[in-house]
C-alpha cells in the first residue's frame, strides 16, 4: 500500500502489484511485479495470453480482489475495495432479468440514493449513448448479446466513474456484431472522454480501442512491454475500414501477432 | 490464435463460427418425415391436445372406476362407484355442514404454512446469502430434516393437548427444515457476477441483499414455497386423523367408524382439489409477480 501512496495525483497508477492465489497443492502465482500508468481521458488495454492474469489485475483495480503485493492509486487515492469511481463491465451477461432497461441503467443511481428527476435525465443521455432509447422498457430477455452488452456499458457509464473497467465485454459476442460494439464503444469512450482499462485477447480491438496495450506475458503475469499505437486519439479513425487502411496499422498488429505466438509456444 | 495448453480455466472463448454453423445445421427436413405422429420425442404438443388429453385419461379413470364399482350383481359398501361419491360429496356439503370441517383444515394449512414461510424464507435467504450463518445454521437444520415429522406426534400432544396449537406445531415441522433449505439452495445460485456489478456500482451489503439477492432469487423462493404446499396437505390429514374433532381429516375419520367408504373417498377428493386450486394460485401468483419471465 506505501507503494500507492507515494504516487502523484492525477490517472490510475498501478506500481509492482502481486498476486498470489492460495492453490490447491501449491500456490499459484497469478501475477508478479506489473507496473504501469493510465493517464486521464487514456484507454489502456491489457492484452496477453490466457491464463497471464489479465482479469486478476482488473479486478484487483476494481476492488474486488486484494493485491498480495504492491498497489493501485486513483487520482491520488489508494484503492481499497469497490467503490463507484470505477464502474465494471463484465464479460458475461450481467444485466438484472428483474429490470427493464431503463432501470437497469438507472439501478447505480438509484442505490446510491440519487433524486429519481435527477436520475432519469442521466439515464435517457446513457441509453441514446448506447443507442438503446427505443427499448428503454424492454426486459433484457428480449436483447440480443450486443444490445445487453450496452446495457451494462450505459449502467456502468450512468453512474459517471472516473474510470471504467472491462474485462472482455464483447468475448461473448459473434464477430459482426463485436465490431459494430467496438465501433460503438469508441464512439462512447471519445464523447465521455473516459478513463479507461479494458482486458481484451482480440488484436484489432486493442489497437482500435487503446491508447497504450500493456501486453503481459504469462506464469507468472508480468508486463512484457507496452505499446502506444496512435489510432483512437486519430479522430479520422471511427471504423474498421479506416483501422486497417491506416499504413501503421499492419506492421503493429503483425509484431503483437507474433509476440503472442512466442507467448503461446513457451508453454 | 495460439493458446497455451496449461492454464486452468478454460478460456472463454468467443464463440463466433462454430456456433453460426450449427445454428444453421439442421436443415429442412424431407418432405418424406413429415407425416404427424403422435408420439414423437421433446415433439410439443398444442394446447388444446394437451386438453383434450388430460380429459381423456380423467374420463377413462372415472369410467373404470364406475365399471370396476358396478361390475359386481350387489353394490360392494367397501368399493362405491363414482356415482356415489357424488352424490355423499353433494350431502355432504348440502346437509352435513362439511364446509365448517373443510374451513377449519384451510385455516390450519394457511396458519402454520405461513409461519414456517415466515420464518424458514429470511433464514434461507441469509444462509444462502452468508456462508458463515450457513455453517451455523446448516447441521442443526439438516439433522432435523432427516428425522419424519410424525415421530413428535407423540411429543406434541403431551405438551400442546390435542388442540389446533399442536396440529400447527406438527405442520410448522414437517416443511420448515425442508423450506430453509430449499429457499437457501436457491439463493446460492445469485450469480457471483450480479453480486459484484452492484459492489462496483456502490452497493452496500444491505443494498446487495435487497436489490440483488432477493429478487435474483424470489421467482425460485415462489416456487418452493408452492411445491412445499403440498407437503404442508400431507401432514394436515396426518394431524387431523390422530387426534381431532373437526376438519377434512377427522370426517373421515368418523366416516371410517361408520364404515361410509363414499364419505371418505369424497373427502380425498376435496383434498385433491383444494390442493389443485392452492397450486393454481400460486402459479397466478408467480405469473403476476414476475413479468418478466412470462414467454411471449
Ligand atoms: N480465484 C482463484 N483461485 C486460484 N487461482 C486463480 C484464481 N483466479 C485466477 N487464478 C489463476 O490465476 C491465473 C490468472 O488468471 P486470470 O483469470 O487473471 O487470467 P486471464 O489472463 O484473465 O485469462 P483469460 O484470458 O483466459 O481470461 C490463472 O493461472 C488462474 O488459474
Ligand atoms: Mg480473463
Amino acid at each position: 500500500m506505501n507503494a500507492a501512496l507515494e504516487i502523484e495525483c492525477g490517472g490510475l497508477e498501478v506500481a509492482r502489484l502481486g498476486k498470489i492465489f492460495p492453490g490447491r497443492d501449491k500456490p499459484v502465482i497469478a501475477v508478479e511485479d506489473v507496473s504501469f500508468r493510465v493517464e486521464p481521458r487514456q484507454v489502456c488495454i491489457l492484452l496477453g495470453p490466457s491464463g497471464c492474469g489479465k482479469s486478476t489485475i482488473l479486478r484487483m483495480i476494481a476492488g474486488l480482489e486484494q493485491p498480495s503485493s504492491g498497489g493501485i492509486s486513483l487520482n491520488g487515492n489508494p484503492v481499497v475495495g469497490p467503490h463507484r469511481e470505477r464502474g465494471m463491465v463484465f464479460q458475461g451477461y450481467t444485466s438484472f432479468p428483474w429490470l427493464t432497461v431503463r432501470q437497469n441503467v438507472a439501478y447505480g443511481l438509484r442505490i446510491n440514493g440519487d433524486a429519481y428527476a435527477l436520475r432519469e435525465g442521466t439515464v435517457d443521455h446513457y441509453l441514446e449513448r448506447v443507442g438503446l432509447s427505443r427499448f428503454a422498457d424492454a426486459w433484457p430477455h428480449q436483447l440480443s448479446g450486443g444490445m445487453r452488452q450496452r446495457v451494462a456499458l450505459a449502467r456502468a457509464l450512468a453512474t459517471t466513474p472516473q474510470l471504467l473497467l472491462m474485462d472482455e465485454p464483447f468475448g461473448a459476442l459473434d464477430a459482426e456484431t463485436r465490431w459494430q460494439m467496438q465501433e460503438l464503444l469508441l464512439n462512447v469512450i471519445r464523447k465521455e472522454r473516459m478513463t479507461v482499462v479494458m482486458v481484451t485477447h482480440d488484436v484489432e480491438e486493442a489497437l482500435l480501442l487503446g491508447d497504450q496495450i500493456v501486453f503481459l506475458s504469462s506464469h507468472p503475469g508480468r508486463v512484457r512491454t507496452i505499446l502506444h499505437p496512435p489510432f483512437k486519439s486519430d479522430d479520422a479513425i471511427c471504423t474498421r475500414e479506416s483501422l486497417r487502411a491506416h499504413s501503421d496499422y499492419a506492421p503493429m498488429e503483425r509484431d503483437i501477432l507474433s509476440m503472442m505466438r512466442e507467448e503461446g509456444h513457451n508453454h | 490464435m495460439l493458446q497455451p495448453i496449461i492454464s486452468p480455466p478454460p478460456p472463454e472463448q468467443p464463440t463466433t463460427g462454430p456456433v453460426a454453423v450449427a445454428s444453421q445445421a439442421p436443415a429442412a427436413p424431407p418432405a418424406l418425415a413429415v407425416r404427424r405422429r403422435w408420439l414423437e420425442f421433446k415433439q410439443p404438443v398444442s394446447t388444446s391436445s394437451k386438453l383434450l388429453l388430460g380429459i381423456s385419461a380423467w374420463i377413462l379413470f372415472l369410467l373404470g372406476w364406475h365399471l370396476a364399482a358396478t361390475s359386481g350383481t350387489e353394490a360392494n359398501p367397501l368399493f362405491p362407484s363414482p356415482v356415489d361419491v357424488s352424490d355423499s360429496l353433494w350431502n355432504l356439503f348440502a346437509e352435513r355442514g362439511f364446509h365448517s370441517d373443510v374451513l377449519a383444515s384451510l385455516q390450519r394449512i394457511l396458519i402454520s404454512f405461513g409461519l414456517a414461510v415466515a420464518i424458514a424464507v429470511p433464514t434461507g435467504v441469509l444462509m444462502g446469502a452468508f456462508p458463515a450463518v450457513e455453517a451455523f445454521f446448516s447441521p442443526l437444520v439438516s439433522a432435523f430434516r432427516y428425522l419424519p415429522a410424525p415421530a413428535f406426534i407423540p411429543l406434541l400432544l403431551m405438551w400442546l393437548g390435542t388442540g389446533d396449537t399442536q396440529k400447527i406445531a406438527l405442520l410448522v415441522l414437517g416443511v420448515i427444515w425442508f423450506l430453509i433449505t430449499l429457499v437457501c439452495d436457491t439463493v446460492k445460485q445469485t450469480p457471483v457476477d450480479f453480486i459484484e456489478t452492484s459492489r462496483t456500482l456502490g452497493g452496500s451489503r444491505r443494498t446487495i441483499l435487497w436489490t440483488v439477492v432477493v429478487p435474483s432469487s424470489l421467482p425460485g423462493i415462489v416456487d418452493t414455497c408452492r411445491q412445499m404446499l403440498a407437503v404442508s396437505w400431507t401432514y394436515l390429514v396426518i394431524a387431523e386423523i390422530v387426534a381431532a374433532t373437526d376438519g377434512i381429516g377427522a370426517m373421515m375419520m368418523r366416516a371410517r367408524r361408520f364404515v361410509h367408504v363414499d364419505d371418505i373417498m369424497a373427502g380425498i377428493l376435496v383434498i385433491g382439489a383444494l390442493g389443485l386450486l392452492c397450486d393454481l394460485a400460486f402459479r397466478g401468483l408467480h405469473w403476476l409477480m414476475f413479468p418478466y419471465m412470462r414467454r411471449r
